[in-house]
């Protein structure tokens, strides 16, 4: 062993042993903040990682696609299939189909299976892999409208009939035969016989193409878009999936970033664990330091301690990481599919970049927080050190210095939530909250003294526990500023989100109330979702209308489109019923009918709040959307709220849809009752002229309260990540004030050596965890307050270009702030036996 | 006759035969042209073909064929949707580089489609994705298909009538009323155009023919494969000849041929009026083990024609890639032999079927 090293050992190592709660706590912080970091990594990769992952296995040896709004007119492949080139061509019908019997949604894939036949020659030769139609009966039902391929992961034999919901009908299909589906459960059709049961005729979903091996993919993209109609898009196959991924980016930043503030609040930890140490082996460091340390030595020394929680705490953070990624991917899976875009999350892979990156965090963020005690352990003469009867450590605070610096950084916050967004990024954003957290971390010195004083008065008249209990928290300030500091962080991170989340659930409540005006809302079984809009065939809506008691039925078409490389839906709608009733809020605070109107004699269309963020536009700009062969252009009448969904959404009229695209067939009806009659009669009558169809039909009430259900499941995982930091932080509570017993043990002996009880001394401990806590708490739902407002008005509106409208969620903070109050208290119940236990004789006689 | 039934045969054996009742080839048909170029759709199967021998000018030769076949599978009148399969298009493709010593094949299979494959008579069109047959107002005929190894382009231009073959508008294939096709040929197409093959384009000239035959269910049980040759003698005139052997090795008595003289007359054939035999050199498949005989004899007395059929490239095998269709061996011959002790020189094309397995045919 080198000199170091044994210094190290003897000075760092051996002492941890002898207390293994605190250090047990501090690595367990370090350990949930790895973790929690390491999950949200793996399963934001694993979550957003795969979209429509089964059509685009099936798509794999294609390069080129060629798509419209509303679908490929049909004769487009007949045109490519011609053209002088070497191409593969591969039309397509591509929707999902829900299994009746198990729910399970499954890709339904419509195929030219005879032209397959061609695309397997060329494979075959390559793969050897037999005649795929070998022993099937070709000659019964092979072009049948029944008639499916049923992916092996279906569990469905060759022969057997599956119920199947295809947009708003059921349909029995059999089984022609079975393929090996490789994990990504899909139903092939012959693409006559989808294109029927999907009600699209006369349109393909896709065309895939493979071009020439070796060749340009983009130039003959190109080319092939100089031939075709102008509304057609023809690009990489694979570009849809980067167009998702760009569209998740700003959600898994800022969860990736949430996910650090429990290893943050864990950096407190390590801090004050560190602290502690110093204090407590100050003797030693003298002696060290006399026997020839150097100062780089000692410094080396306690960061080197920090270093070794660092690493175990990281070591029991990767499994569990892994362990709590499984539950984070479900969490986040729902916020994909409900916000962005329908996928199935991918396998968890346990990356080993993923594993360094978890493990050098934990480490550098235990180093970097152990750094001022370690330095500050170094800087200690040998001489102060081991002077006698100067066991305590006098910590200096500059808590006058401290405050100017907090104001500084605090006016600087200020500044940095007002600068723009950087490459879409709320990078400003995210550092004000920095500097607000750091400005209120060293405003707590003084805070906490200023309070101390202050109720003095008030403690004294409490007794003597409280009043003991308030001394000794100003007398070791420094150790107090950081516990304050690591519980404010955490309650203030908590009240922050909780500010944002809450003001965005009112205001989506509020906007809802204008939004979703109709007595019923009906869509079609065959699960619709934000980025697939299945249609209702167009009979049942007249069927609906002229049922008695309704008294108009507004119909509304989505189609799935790609703006300037971003997912969006377009819509049209009749909006009848809604402008009579609805009164959707606009940006220029025009009435909803004159807006409509607009919409309805003009080229024009209203856009959502997020659609305008997203691509830099106002209204009164003109914008060019594609829509079925033509491109087209439509000037922005006006900007609405819109928190149904983060992706853009433009609306036009169902009159102006239809010049462009003529389908009948709407995705979403809204039926108005007529006053005075039973709404539950008219449901009645609705449900029976809607029976032979796969409809869901939702009350308002219905819906309002599912898509509640659907905001709060979307934050689901942020409640998670918040209640992990705070319980990080309460842990920090317990283990800094179990130190606080153990390095007080004198004075505590002294105490009970006086005559004070062991009830008594209980009682200051826990009088001293009450105030820390109620001081952290203070603290923490002021720091949340001004945290919320970046949130809200910052990094949300840059992110996702919502505008919240502020609002205390009083109940949820009110109950959430009592319960860390709660915690704290009895998190300080273990130290306070144990101080109640000291054997004032032994204590006294240590001395 | 072109019987080339047995790919369509093969291929279709598989899929759904409806009851419903397509035409077939009866006596007294009236041709008539150019309607008789394109598509008849009440009968179930129908195919052109066209195969040549063309040169560069410095004398590189190149045999070729391009096919379309079309078969009926359903006339269900409630389906009439682009995609209902109706009728399935088969088309192959070979290009033989007879001094380079290569051979290049491509198949292909595809439904009409919304325009994927078709015949057009209004736009005097037969294609199958790009390839394509094109009539002009002329009567000329553009040819054009490619694959990844090679793409050509053909201007064809008929120095006769049309030949059609058989007795009465018929060629009986074997017992039966209606067991027969109408079937016709383009006999001496001067041709024009370009190869380009690897990326090597070549200016060739040259000799085609052209078959068209279209029929519903022709053939007997007992026939399982068949031999076939079109012959273009240097003298202006043209041969075809057919053999169908039936199961039992026998030559089946409905085999028959057609003469076509300078001016374009013809004369029809019987299976008495001549005699076909393979002689000499095979070629073993590696590919699907098949043995084809590669040189064959002819005799006509009555034409006071004999000659030796051999072939400059032996492995002129067509194997199925879409694997729904059997190998069968198709490729540029040379004749050379004695015409009443005048020697006489030729080329044309050789068929032979069966040989891997019988040819399955469907009820």
């Amino acid at each position: 062993m080198t000199g170091n090293a044994k210094l190290f050992w003897r000075l760092m190592m051996r002492p941890l042993a002898r207390e293994p709660v605190r250090l047990g706590l501090a690595v367990i912080a370090v350990a949930l903040g790895v973790a929690v970091v390491l999950a949200i990594d793996l399963a934001g990769t694993a979550a957003t990682g795969s979209f429509h992952s089964s059509l685009e296995t099936l798509a794999s040896n294609y390069n080129l696609e060629v798509t419209a709004t509303g679908g490929v007119p049909e004769q487009i492949v007949g045109q490519l299939a011609t053209l002088p080139f070497n191409f593969v061509l591969s039309p397509r019908m591509e929707d999902v189909a829900v299994v009746s019997e198990t729910k399970k949604t499954v890709v339904l894939l419509g195929l030219d299976l005879i032209n397959e036949a061609n695309i397997l020659q060329t494979e075959s030769r390559k793969l050897e892999t037999g005649n795929p139609y070998a022993g099937e009966d070709l000659s019964k039902g092979f072009f049948a409208d029944d008639s499916i391929w049923a992916g092996s992961g279906l569990g469905r034999k060759k022969g057997q009939q599956v119920s199947l919901i295809v947009g708003d009908r059921e349909k029995t299909f059999t089984v022609r035969g079975v393929y090996d589906d490789k994990n990504q459960p899909a139903i092939i059709m012959d693409i006559a016989a989808a294109q029927r049961a999907l009600g699209r005729t006369e349109k393909v979903d896709r065309i895939l193409m493979r071009v020439p091996d070796g060749q340009n993919v983009d130039s003959w993209a190109k080319q092939i878009a100089s031939i075709l109609p102008p509304g057609m898009e023809v690009r990489a196959v694979g570009t849809s999936t980067e167009e998702n991924r760009k569209m998740l980016a700003a959600f898994r930043w800022n969860l990736k970033l949430l996910s650090y503030i429990a290893l943050i609040v864990g950096a407190f930890l390590i801090y004050n664990t560190i602290s502690v140490s110093v204090v407590r082996r100050r003797a030693e460091i003298g002696i060290a330091r006399a026997l020839g340390a150097n100062r780089a030595e000692i410094l080396f020394a306690f960061v080197g301690e920090a270093a070794a929680l660092g690493i175990i705490g990281a070591a029991i953070g990767v499994p569990l990481g892994r362990i709590m990624a499984a539950g984070a991917v479900k969490l986040m899976g729902t916020t994909v599919n409900a916000l962005y875009v329908s996928s199935r999350p991918g396998p968890i892979q346990l990356g080993f970049t993923s594993v360094l990156t978890a493990i050098a965090v934990g480490i550098g963020v235990a180093v970097v927080a152990a750094y001022a005690p370690a330095r500050e352990a170094a800087q200690v003469t040998p001489v102060e050190a081991m002077a006698r009867g100067r066991r305590e450590f006098i910590v200096r605070v500059h808590k006058t210095r401290d405050f100017t610096i907090a104001l500084v950084l605090a006016g600087a916050a200020w500044a940095s939530a007002k600068a723009p967004a950087v490459g879409g990024k709320p990078l400003f954003g995210y550092f004000a909250t920095l500097l607000v957290i750091a400005a209120g971390t060293l405003a707590i010195p003084a805070a906490v003294s200023t309070v101390i004083r202050a109720s003095s008065r008030f403690l004294k008249k409490s007794g003597v526990a409280a009043l003991l209990a308030s001394r000794s928290l100003l007398g070791s300030l420094r150790r107090t500023s950081v516990l304050v500091g690591a519980l404010a962080t955490a309650v203030a991170m908590m009240t922050a989100v909780g500010i944002m989340v809450g003001s965005f659930r009112i205001t989506v409540i509020q906007w809802m109330e204008g939004e979703v005006p109709a007595d019923f809302y009906v869509r079609p079984a065959g699960n619709p979702s934000v980025d697939r809009h299945p249609t209702i065939s167009p009979e049942l809506a007249d069927k609906f209308a002229a049922l008695p008691g309704v008294e108009a039925v507004d119909r509304l078409r989505a189609y799935e489109i790609s703006y300037d490389g971003v997912p969006t839906t377009i819509a049209a709608a009749d909006l009848h019923g809604t402008q009579k009733r609805g009164r959707t809020d606009f940006f220029s605070g025009r009435p909803s009918e004159d807006v409509l109107e607009e919409l309805r004699t003009g080229n024009s269309v209203v856009v959502s709040e997020p659609f305008t963020y997203k691509h830099g536009v106002k209204r009164g700009d003109t914008i060019s959307l594609k829509l079925g062969t033509s491109l087209a252009s439509f000037r922005i009448a006006d900007v609405y709220y819109d928190y149904g969904s983060e992706r853009g959404f433009v609306l036009m009229d169902r009159s102006v849809m239809k010049k462009y695209l003529p389908d009948d067939a709407p995705s979403n009806l809204a039926v108005y009752v007529t006053n005075g009659a039973d709404p539950r009669r008219v449901r009645e009558e609705i449900e029976q002229a809607a029976r032979d169809y796969r409809v869901l039909i939702f009350s308002n009430g219905d819906l309002r309260h599912e898509a509640i259900k659907i905001f709060d499941k979307t934050f689901a995982i942020t409640y998670a990540l918040e209640a992990i930091a705070v319980l990080v932080a309460i842990m920090g509570v317990a283990g800094a004030l179990l130190a606080l017993v153990i390095d007080r043990k004198r004075e505590l002996g002294l105490l009970r050596f006086l005559g004070a009880t062991g009830a008594q001394i209980r009682r200051m401990i826990l009088a001293e965890a009450a105030l820390l806590g109620l001081l952290a708490n203070v603290a923490g739902l002021l720091l949340g307050f001004a945290l919320s407002l970046i949130l809200i008005f910052v990094i949300n509106k840059q992110s996702f270009g919502w505008t919240i409208r502020f609002h205390w969620p009083v109940a949820v903070l009110s109950g959430a702030i009592s319960l860390i109050f709660a915690a704290t208290v009895l998190a300080a119940f273990y130290p306070a036996r144990i101080a109640m236990r000291l054997n004032p004789v032994e204590v006294v006689h240590e001395e | 006759m072109r019987n080339r039934a047995f790919c369509a045969a093969f291929l279709f054996a598989t899929f759904p035969m409806l009851d419903v009742p397509y035409r077939v080839a009866l006596p007294g048909y009236r041709y008539e042209f150019p309607r008789d170029f394109f598509a008849h759709s009440s009968f179930q199967t129908e195919w052109w073909y066209t195969t040549g021998n063309v040169k560069t000018p410095d004398g590189r030769a190149f045999g070729f064929e391009l096919t379309f076949f079309r078969q009926a599978v359903s006339r269900d009148e409630s389906k009439h949707d682009a995609w209902d399969v109706k009728d399935l298009y088969l088309a192959h493709l070979a290009l033989s580089d007879l001094d380079g010593g290569r051979f290049y094949q491509s198949e292909r299979v595809n439904r009409t489609g919304p325009g994927i494959a078709g015949v057009s008579a209004q736009d005097g069109k037969v294609w199958n994705g790009n390839w394509f047959a094109l009539w002009s107002k002329d009567g000329t005929q553009q040819l054009r298909a490619q694959n990844d190894d090679f793409q050509f382009a053909f201007s064809l231009k008929s120095e006769k009538l049309p030949v059609i073959h058989g007795e009465n508008g018929i060629s009986q294939k074997s017992e039966g009323v209606g067991r027969a096709s109408h079937y016709f040929s383009q006999t001496r197409l001067v041709t024009n155009g370009t190869i380009e093959l690897k990326g090597k384009r070549h200016t060739v000239s040259g000799l085609s023919w052209m078959d068209h035959e279209f029929f519903t269910h022709q053939l007997a049980a007992d026939q399982v494969g068949w031999d076939w040759f079109s012959i273009q003698l240097e003298d202006g005139t043209e041969l075809m000849f057919f053999i169908l052997r039936r199961r039992d090795g026998s030559i089946d008595p409905y085999s028959a041929g057609t003469y076509v003289d300078a001016s374009g007359k013809s004369t029809h054939l019987s299976a008495a009026d001549f005699s076909l035999t393979p002689e000499g050199a095979v070629w073993k498949s590696t590919a699907t083990g098949t043995t084809y005989p590669i040189q064959w004899r002819l005799v006509v007395p009555k034409l006071d024609v004999a000659l030796e059929a051999r072939t400059r490239l032996p492995q002129q095998e067509l194997m199925g890639g879409t694997r729904l269709a059997p190998s069968y061996w198709e490729g540029a011959v040379e004749f050379t032999g004695l015409r009443a002790n005048t020697s006489l020189r030729g080329s044309g094309y050789l068929e032979m079927t069966g040989y891997n397995h019988p040819i399955q045919l469907i009820k």
